[in-house]
């Protein structure tokens, strides 16, 4: 358990290798999935073409929508920005780098899945088998005598050994080496340009708005960690409330019953009521302190509609006075006014 | 669990153990890459000798660069580059040194590709095939030169059916195979007599300087990850204190509406801050909240933490050093600079 739970605290306080190890489970998925599947070329002349793009992309359209699908941080974006500012502004900068480190996560596994397609050929093959130069290649010769849809009909079946019937015009493995080495080498170029990119986006950043990064990434973090523990503190509260609420049935039930006895019985019933009735109610007044207040269904809800409409400025500068002997005697304070504080420099 | 606690400490504290063991995955990495990839050299006469060419470099060139990406240390190496100097002025023998650290510690993967590939001679083989001198092999004697290049650059597929059991290419092949792998193995030997030689005889130059480099970038990374560790802890704190501040004030609220009804059995209790959760926080973390505990106090932290970190000046104090480094340490006077300074 212990274990478990060190394990846990390494990964979320390092958020950043947490994320990145969900990053290389992705990828190597998409690599699996794509050996895993099963690439069945129609070999005809107009459906090549369509299936090879279907398959080089809609598998990593998928694939980035489940990255964004599968970080949590999505719907934080999306609460973020739809929120009405209120006593709090919003700052732009901090949604930006929110939505840039969750897409750039998330285009990891289409960027493996296009790059083992490449790669691996068979899908450039099946695309461009009709565009290969046979003049170059096989027998230049007998190409003009040829009409152009039996030159594509013969060509469109050079991705399937089985039913290819042009070796007199050109020899299959010829164009087959020919696509899947230019395939390839698109394939690496591909991995070149992105890791490229990548480099010069990670390295070349520091060398403006590091300041502005700092800040953005405090924020967005901090973001993050209040809707966490926000959850929390309303699990507390609902647990509380629910317990109170249900003492109180109990209690309530209790006195019922006392009024509703004989005598005799009473003084029995209610030298074990008063007896039972004192520890609960011990425990109420713990669960009552945990309630902090807020004791009713509509005072929750006017809770709950003010976290999402107006929520509080980043100010804790009034919070030694709420803590003192202000509130002895529970009588009416007047709402103090709060400094909206929150705005950006960016 | 003791045996994971070390672990995981040692792992964060030493930096350099990490970088060791991304250079060592990535290198494992490349090897798996290399055996899955299905080399396809395309037998024509002008495209074999790019194949193979861009084979052997292309693939080293973006293993380099991921070698780059996946160390953390070089974005902290370009943050200290860039920094304003501030209040603690910048030595570039750190930087310099962490840029020498991060390219060896990069060039381990694109180096063991080339020497699979240069090993293995495929590459070598299709990129090299049509440059053999046909006069070397007699099997060529009765051929026509333009036959000749054409033979030559099917030479790399041993399928095809012009060069199909035929003792020439597989002479050539042998040729072209030994010629690769001997590159190769003279590489791998002058690679390893470099690093030998660059590490025995480091400290017979400049020892201190080195000691007191590895010591201040060991530094340089530690602390920006504590700091981005202490950032979290701060930010888990002010969102604690933002959320209970905000069940108070709604409480507040509702006071001075009227809207709040009195508890069942007694006048409402003021209320306190739940005790559990701050002890659970413990007292750390609200020593330095209290400092700063608003949005403006924290983003004027960070813009003085990028615009001017704070001087290498801990203030000596007994408590801080122990007995028995007292007799090594500098004078402890308050004010004393610890400055680290290297004399280059």
């Amino acid at each position: 358990m212990d274990k478990f739970r060190m394990i846990f605290q390494f990964l979320q306080s390092n958020q950043e290798s947490f994320m990145n190890g969900i990053c290389g489970i992705m990828a190597l998925a998409s690599a699996q999935m794509y050996s895993a599947f099963d690439f069945n070329c129609p070999c005809l002349p107009g459906y090549n073409a369509a299936y090879s793009v279907g398959i080089l992309l809609a598998p990593p359209l998928v694939l980035f929508l489940l990255g964004l699908v599968m970080n949590n941080n999505v719907s934080m974006l999306a609460e973020e920005w739809k929120r009405p500012p209120g006593r709090r502004a919003k700052d732009p900068a901090v949604l930006r780098y929110m939505f840039c480190s969750m897409a750039q996560r998330a285009l990891i596994a289409p960027v493996v899945w296009v790059a083992v397609t490449l790669l691996d050929g068979k899908c450039f093959l099946c695309a461009f088998c009709t565009a290969v130069p046979v003049a170059t290649l096989g027998n230049g010769s007998l190409v003009p005598g040829l009409p152009a849809p039996e030159l594509a009909r013969l060509l469109a079946r050079v991705p399937c050994p089985e039913i290819y019937d042009g070796d007199w015009l050109l020899a299959r493995e010829v164009a087959v080496r020919y696509l899947r080495c230019i395939s390839q080498a698109l394939g690496w170029s591909f991995v070149l340009l992105t890791t490229l990119m990548a480099f010069v986006v990670r390295s070349v950043r520091p060398c403006f708005t590091q300041a502005a990064f700092l800040k953005s990434k405090y924020w967005s973090h901090y973001i993050d960690i209040e809707r966490k523990l926000f959850d929390e503190t309303c699990t507390e509260h609902a647990k509380a409330f629910a317990k109170v609420c249900i003492q109180q049935f109990f209690e309530a039930m209790n006195h019922d019953l006392e009024l509703g006895h004989t005598h005799g019985a009473l003084t029995t019933a209610t030298a074990t009521a008063t007896s039972a009735a004192q520890s609960p109610s011990d425990r109420a007044e713990e669960e009552r302190e945990k309630l902090r207040g807020i004791t009713d269904q509509g005072t929750m809800n006017r809770l709950l509609t003010s976290w999402h409409k107006c929520k509080p400025p980043l100010q804790l500068g009034q919070e030694a006075p709420l803590m003192g002997n202000g509130w002895a005697g529970g009588g009416a304070r007047p709402p103090r006014k709060e400094v909206a504080t929150y705005f950006s420099r960016v | 669990m003791d045996r994971f606690r070390m672990l995981f400490q040692h792992l964060q504290s030493s930096s350099e153990s990490v970088m060791n063991g991304i250079c060592l995955l990535l290198a494992a990495v490349t090897v798996k890459m290399y055996s899955s990839f299905d080399f396809n050299c395309p037998c024509l006469a002008r495209y074999n000798a790019l194949y193979g060419l861009g084979l052997l470099l292309t693939p080293p060139l973006a293993l380099f660069l991921c070698g780059l990406l996946v160390n953390r240390q070089s974005v902290v190496m370009v943050e200290e580059w860039r920094r304003p100097a501030g209040r603690r002025k910048k030595d570039l023998g750190i930087i310099r040194y962490m840029c020498s650290s991060v390219l060896q510690r990069a060039l381990a993967a694109p180096l063991v590709w080339i020497l699979l590939a240069l090993l293995d001679g495929k590459c070598f083989v299709c990129a090299f095939s049509s440059s053999v001198d046909p006069e070397k092999f007699l099997d060529f004697a009765n051929m026509t030169p333009s036959q000749v290049q054409l033979f030559l650059a099917k030479v790399p597929c041993k399928e095809d059916d012009l060069v199909r059991d035929s003792p020439a290419r597989k002479a050539v092949s042998r040729y072209l195979r030994c010629l690769s792998q001997a590159i190769g193995w003279s590489i791998t030997l002058l690679l390893i007599v470099v690093a030998f030689l660059a590490r025995c005889l480091r400290p017979c130059f400049d020892q201190t300087v080195f000691l007191q480099r590895r010591y201040w970038s060991n530094y340089v990374d530690l602390e920006q990850k504590l700091f981005d560790e202490t950032c979290c802890e701060h930010a888990r704190d002010f969102a604690h204190r933002c959320i209970l501040h905000f069940f108070a004030s709604m409480q507040n609220e509702l006071q001075a509406l009227g809207l709040r009804r009195n508890l069942i059995g007694g006048n409402p209790k003021p209320q306190e801050p739940p005790k559990t959760p701050e002890d659970l926080d413990g007292g750390s973390g609200k020593d330095y909240l209290r400092a700063i505990c608003s949005q403006e106090q924290v983003d004027h932290l960070l813009c003085t933490w990028y615009s001017s970190k704070p001087p290498l000046d801990l203030p000596a104090s007994p408590s801080l050093w122990r007995p028995g480094l007292n007799h090594r340490a500098p004078v402890a006077a308050p004010g004393t600079k610890l400055y680290h300074h290297t004399d280059v």
